[in-house]
């Protein structure tokens, strides 16, 4: 696909929302401009037309993570700054440029954004599942249909990851209940 | 068209994917605060996740919503897999989360102090 107006101006976005959660050296800011971050990825998940990601992350990237990161400096410490900003220091800042430029020259070789030859969408398992789906689940969305039947042991170690994480937390915080 | 020219107007996503998961590294590595290095490492997943919904689009294609049985007449349908991927990944990074920021906590009640340098003196490392 060519490149819009509207894509460049969110991709704008969310670069400018990144950049500013690293150099805020507020921590309060910080959490807001990643949450204004999440929302702008959002949007864009519904132009590359993920639908359901795009819900997904309004509500957990946006809304969860945002809540969970307010909830811990309320109850740990924002502290005060007499700078505005974070100062950038050059050798962390080579150490990131040498690996964004070797991740950089892989780009060339990926293949171009939309093409129906590409080898995710030209593949016989993206074909099997756009063929069969319905036929076999008779469920119309594909990606759910993905998520609780093909994919559904995947889906039920995300289950077990969450709940091992929850049990974390209450065993961190020292917690025996949610209440 | 120049070959930079090209590359910026066909591969924008991914040139979008390094620079955002640099911006990740860069937090995790030289935040000093702990909160701000488990945002960086959410951005950083942000940059995969962009990768995978970008490998999964093309173009003029619809949301992976099958009328009836698929394939024929629906005309191009986007990938449902990475998708689907993404999902999971999405959760469990959350779990992730929770349970750093839990951890956070935790040190700031024992040791009263977030500052990555602060910390490293009182543990006498």
């Amino acid at each position: 696909m060519s490149l819009t107006f509207l894509e460049a101006g969110l991709l704008g976005f969310v670069l400018v929302c990144g950049l500013t959660t690293a150099l805020l050296k507020d921590v309060l800011s910080s959490i807001i401009a990643f949450a204004a971050y999440s929302l702008g990825m959002a949007m864009f998940w519904v132009i590359l037309r993920a639908p359901d990601v795009a819900l997904t992350e309004a509500a957990v990237g946006a809304g969860v993570m945002s809540l969970l990161l307010l909830l811990t400096i309320a109850r740990t410490v924002r502290p005060s700054h007499e700078a505005f900003t974070e100062s950038i220091r050059l050798r962390t800042a080579g150490v990131v440029g040498a690996f964004v430029l070797v991740l950089g020259t892989t780009i060339p070789s990926l293949p171009a954004i939309g093409s129906p030859s590409a080898p995710v969408i030209d593949y016989r398992v993206t074909e099997y599942y756009i063929a069969n789906t319905y036929a076999q689940t008779g469920v119309k969305n594909a990606v759910t249909a993905v998520l609780a039947a093909y994919r559904g042991f995947d889906t039920l170690g995300e289950a077990t990851v969450v709940f091992a994480a929850g049990i974390a937390v209450l065993v961190v915080l020292r917690k025996e209940g949610f209440v | 068209m120049s070959a930079v020219t090209d590359l910026l107007l066909t591969r924008y996503n991914y040139l979008a994917v390094v620079v955002l998961s640099g911006i990740g590294m860069y937090m995790m590595i030289e935040n000093r605060n702990l909160v701000k290095k488990v945002i960086g490492m959410n951005v950083f997943q942000t940059a995969i996740f962009l990768f995978f919904i970008t490998t999964a689009y093309v173009e003029g294609g619809a949301p992976a919503i099958l009328e009836s049985g698929g394939g024929g007449g629906g005309g191009p349908y986007v990938s449902p897999l990475p998708q689907v991927l993404i999902l999971t990944a999405i959760v469990v990074g959350v779990s992730l989360t929770a349970v750093a920021l839990a951890l956070i906590v935790r040190i700031y009640a024992e040791y009263g102090t977030l500052d990555e340098e602060a910390l490293r003196e009182v543990t006498g490392e």
